[in-house]
């Protein structure tokens, strides 16, 4: 018997919304549609596969700190001149290296948005896509910080994507050596104190600006134990911190020379192949976390640490909870938690297992619009309402960023918030009813009836009150603002 | 242009049950203004204001260590300390009696997440995650006469200061095309029938927009990377506004410096540069209501006193912080100061704190705006009764 109102929980609840055939398809078996998605794929979406590695967002990075080193000015000259006559110092921020830099990579930026957002417009597999966000979300890489503007795509791309249905810990491992995270987190300052390159420092590698780091850089293993596995509540301590900070020094990547800066081979490594360990800037010695000792040397001692904290009790319920809040409810349901938990524990974190868990629970089908969708989310659910298959490049970054989400640019490594009060805001919801209305007005056409297309997205699920407002509606594109805007198209 | 105020008059005659006193409707009965600043990220405290007299200051600095003369020279604020040189215009207000920079402060807590530590500083509670509701909103919300909306957030969400069962505004500059009201319209009638917290965000919407309108800030998109003139100057239109609200919060990031962050150049050097020309601006458009306002200006924790091995600073305890304000008793600094020697620090890297952050809000919020001293010491600062509010903070 199909099921049109799970279908409808099933797309919104664990999909990005239906397009207009979907829902009919759905109907048929609304969970073993959502089950068919929860493994591993092999193949990228197109747009995806066809952004540039991760070694040539790299290059371009390098490039562009040459140049700006050969041609470089004397700063505190050209301060000088401005205080004589009389520029203000916001206004020189305009010729500042950091803008310089965005602007420089804005396309690179914009390129990368637009593919993300067109492979969730067309995805065959959106429950797959919502995890890529999910999991993305949860290792955050994000442009917010300049030095890592150009790595956010590919970390996505190479760490996340490749794990999805897959073991969490070979998610973790791939995140830790991605030279996104090293960078947005800072490992590739992070040098042991003991080390060979603390204690000659002719052997440390330089920093950008000339000189050498000489000291241990907390700032990713930090992260590793708050925010990727865990949790701030999951028993651990500042000496764990300082632990794991020492275990992966000399976690870092390949910095290309300038012999490749000027050279045009092509340079297509993804992430995981740049990964490099610097035996020179590792603190040598066994090391103790969580009360275990870790005697591996090089590489193995930071592989072993990641693949127990990822299999620790802690990490298995708060990745439970993560996952039942984004899916069910801001308030997790505790036995719903206690099951998703279970099943990471008991599988050794095959997500997979644990996502099927989460599907099974009753909870999930229950309570239709629990959540407030995410602003990225709902523009998703509106581009698939109206089986749009491309965008004009650029477009909707402006309308996801006023928002308040705008892709790739999380504000701190513990990425989007997620849940309503954080997005159900006076401000965020008129800025999306501002791009409801534009987004509306652009695509009506007079065969595009509202009614029908409110009905494709949510079959049982359009409340009358709904279908009253755009019945009376004055126009087309009036019927699809008031859909678009409607509360059940911003919640599932 | 469209006029907002315009079709708020016709929705409020359709709302009149659900939303009895409509946000900004009458003015406010107190001319009493506060603003406070959350700088998101940990702002070095050392490197804002510097210890210049301590003896230790310089060794334990190092290449971060600011000095009292040539070129980039800080500014002396008396035999110990010193601004830091990127903040001339509040110098002059230091000058003026108008700033109260206050050093070795911190919250309650003591480890060294930002999202812990920011957590705490905005529910006011001694442990994070302790509760859910900001100690702003608790405040006001037991203030005599309250209204609807006395607090706002200068940002697109609430942030958690501000969060609670108080209702509190929120706004920030659009850069997407205007509406069409007769839509808008019927979005509410539809959200008022079938999700009330739709309906809610949507009509405080509204009323924002009716200001900030009539204001003429409507049409503002935001300046460059990192100023925060803008925002901080339709914060002060909003506050000198008789119908607008009595609080209002806005936020700054960018302070978590862990590399280069610079003495001379760099992030550090132009957050502080930004926070700098904000505040003066924002004195500048209240005018004269200036001399009945406090700003706050207050970040989460304070940065390791030496130097890291990328010449930044990683994440630390006692920290900086101000009070500004016609209504500050300044000119003074206010500081119980531990000192920087190896053996006063706390766990060997951190200013140690001396001086509750807690109670620096609790004499502005009792001196300024009269919150009940038992509200400040169950609703806003639960826990804190060992944290006296600090009474000389403001002119009798």
């Amino acid at each position: 018997m199909p099921d049109l109102r799970l279908a409808a929980i099933a797309t919104h609840r664990f999909g990005l919304g239906p397009r207009p055939d979907e829902l009919r398809i759905v109907a048929a078996d609304p969970r073993g549609w959502v089950k068919a998605q929860l493994g591993p794929q092999h193949t990228l979406p197109a747009p995806i596969a066809a952004l540039p590695p991760a070694e040539d967002d790299l290059l371009a990075f390098g490039r562009w700190l040459a140049r700006r080193r050969l041609n470089g000015a004397n700063g505190q000259r050209i301060e000088d001149r401005a205080e004589r006559q009389g520029v203000t110092q916001e206004d020189l921020q305009r010729l500042s290296i950091e803008e310089d830099f965005v602007q420089n990579f804005r396309e690179r930026v914009v390129r990368a948005v637009g593919a993300r957002v067109e492979a969730a417009m067309t995805t065959e597999t959106p429950v797959h896509e919502r995890l890529v966000h999910f999991w993305g979300n949860h290792f955050t890489v994000s442009t917010a910080k300049p030095g890592a503007i150009a790595l956010p795509p590919s970390f996505e791309k190479d760490a996340i994507r490749p794990n999805v249905g897959g073991r969490f810990a070979n998610m973790l491992l791939a995140s830790t050596k991605h030279p996104g995270m090293i960078v947005y987190l800072d490992n590739w300052l992070s040098v042991g104190p003991n080390s060979q390159a603390a204690q000659n420092p002719s052997r440390a590698r330089r920093l950008p600006g000339g000189g050498r780091p000489t000291g241990i850089n907390e700032n990713l293993a930090r992260e590793v134990l708050e925010l990727h596995t865990l949790g701030v509540n999951g028993g651990y301590t500042q000496t764990d911190v300082q632990a794991l900070a020492a275990i992966i020094t000399g976690w870092t990547y390949e910095r290309p020379r300038l012999r490749d800066l000027v050279s045009d081979s092509v340079a297509d490594r993804n992430g995981a192949q740049l990964f490099e360990f610097d035996e020179n800037a590792h603190e040598p010695g066994p090391k103790t976390l969580l009360n275990r000792t870790y005697p591996q040397t090089g590489v193995a001692q930071g592989e072993a640490a990641l693949n127990d904290l990822a299999r620790h009790p802690s990490t298995a319920r708060f990745i439970a909870t993560k996952l039942t809040r984004h899916y069910i409810a801001d308030a997790p349901p505790s036995a719903a938690v206690a099951r998703v938990e279970r099943a990471f524990r008991e599988s050794e974190g095959d997500l997979r297992v644990t996502m099927e868990a989460l599907v099974d629970s009753s909870e999930a089908w229950e309570t239709p619009f629990a959540k407030f969708k995410r602003p990225e989310e709902y523009a998703i659910t509106l581009l698939r309402l109206a089986n749009l298959r491309t965008i004009p490049p650029g477009a909707g970054i402006a309308a996801l960023g006023a928002m308040g989400q705008r892709p790739y640019a999380a504000p701190g490594p513990d990425g989007w918030a997620d849940i309503a009060d954080a997005w159900l805001t006076a401000d965020l919801v008129w800025k999306r009813l501002e791009f409801a209305q534009a987004y509306s007005a652009r695509i009506a056409r007079a065969d595009l009836d509202p009614m029908s297309l409110g009905e494709a997205c949510l079959g049982p699920l359009l409340s009358d009150e709904t279908r009253t407002a755009v019945s009376r509606a004055e126009s087309p594109a009036q019927g699809l603002a008031l859909l678009c805007g409607a509360p059940e198209m911003q919640r599932r | 242009m469209l006029n907002r105020r315009h079709l708020l008059a016709g929705a409020t005659g359709a709302t009149a049950l659900s939303f009895p006193v409509f946000a900004f409707g009458q003015a406010q009965a107190t001319d009493k203004r506060l603003l406070i600043i959350i700088l998101r990220g940990g702002m070095d405290g050392l490197a804002a204001i510097a210890p210049l007299g301590d003896p230790a200051y310089a060794n334990a600095r190092g290449r971060l260590a600011l000095q009292r003369s040539g070129q980039n020279a800080a500014l002396a604020l008396d035999s110990t300390f010193a601004l830091n040189p990127k903040l001339p215009k509040m110098h002059a207000l230091y000058r003026a009696g108008e700033l109260l920079p206050i050093h070795a402060c911190a919250t309650a807590y003591r480890e060294r997440s930002h999202f812990d530590a920011q957590n705490v500083l905005e529910t006011g509670a001694s442990a994070p995650f302790a509760r859910t509701e900001g100690w702003l909103n608790k405040a006001l919300g037991a203030l005599p006469n309250s209204r609807p909306e006395m607090g706002m957030a200068l940002s697109a969400q609430a942030p958690l200061i501000l969060r609670g069962p108080a209702n509190v505004a929120t706004w920030s500059p659009s850069t997407l095309p205007n509406v069409d009201d007769d839509t808008m319209a019927r979005l509410l009638a539809l959200y008022e029938a079938r999700d009330p917290a739709l309906a809610h965000a949507l009509t405080s919407a509204m009323s924002a927009n009716g200001v900030a309108m009539d204001s003429g800030a409507g049409g503002m998109t935001g300046a460059g990377p990192r100023s925060i003139t803008p925002i901080a100057q339709v914060a002060a239109r909003f506050l000198k506004d008789d119908h607008g609200p009595i609080a209002a919060v806005m936020e700054m990031s960018g302070w978590d410096t862990h590399a280069n962050q610079g003495i001379e150049q760099g992030p550090l050097v132009r957050a502080l540069t930004a926070l700098d020309e904000g505040l003066d601006a924002f004195r500048t458009e209240m005018g004269p209501a200036w001399s009945n306002t406090v700003v706050i200006i207050a970040t989460e924790f304070g940065r390791t006193v030496a130097p890291n091995g990328a010449n930044g600073t990683d994440h630390g305890t006692g920290m900086a912080a101000f009070v500004a304000g016609g209504a500050v008793r300044g000119g003074r600094v206010l500081a119980d100061w531990p000192g920087l020697g190896h053996a006063a620090l706390y766990q060997g890297r951190d200013l140690r704190p001396t001086t509750d952050l807690r109670g620096v809000f609790k004499g502005v919020l009792a001196g300024h705006l009269r919150v009940p001293n038992a509200v400040l010491e169950h609703d806003a600062f639960p826990d804190s009764g060992s944290v006296r509010g600090i009474q000389d903070l403001l002119h009798a």
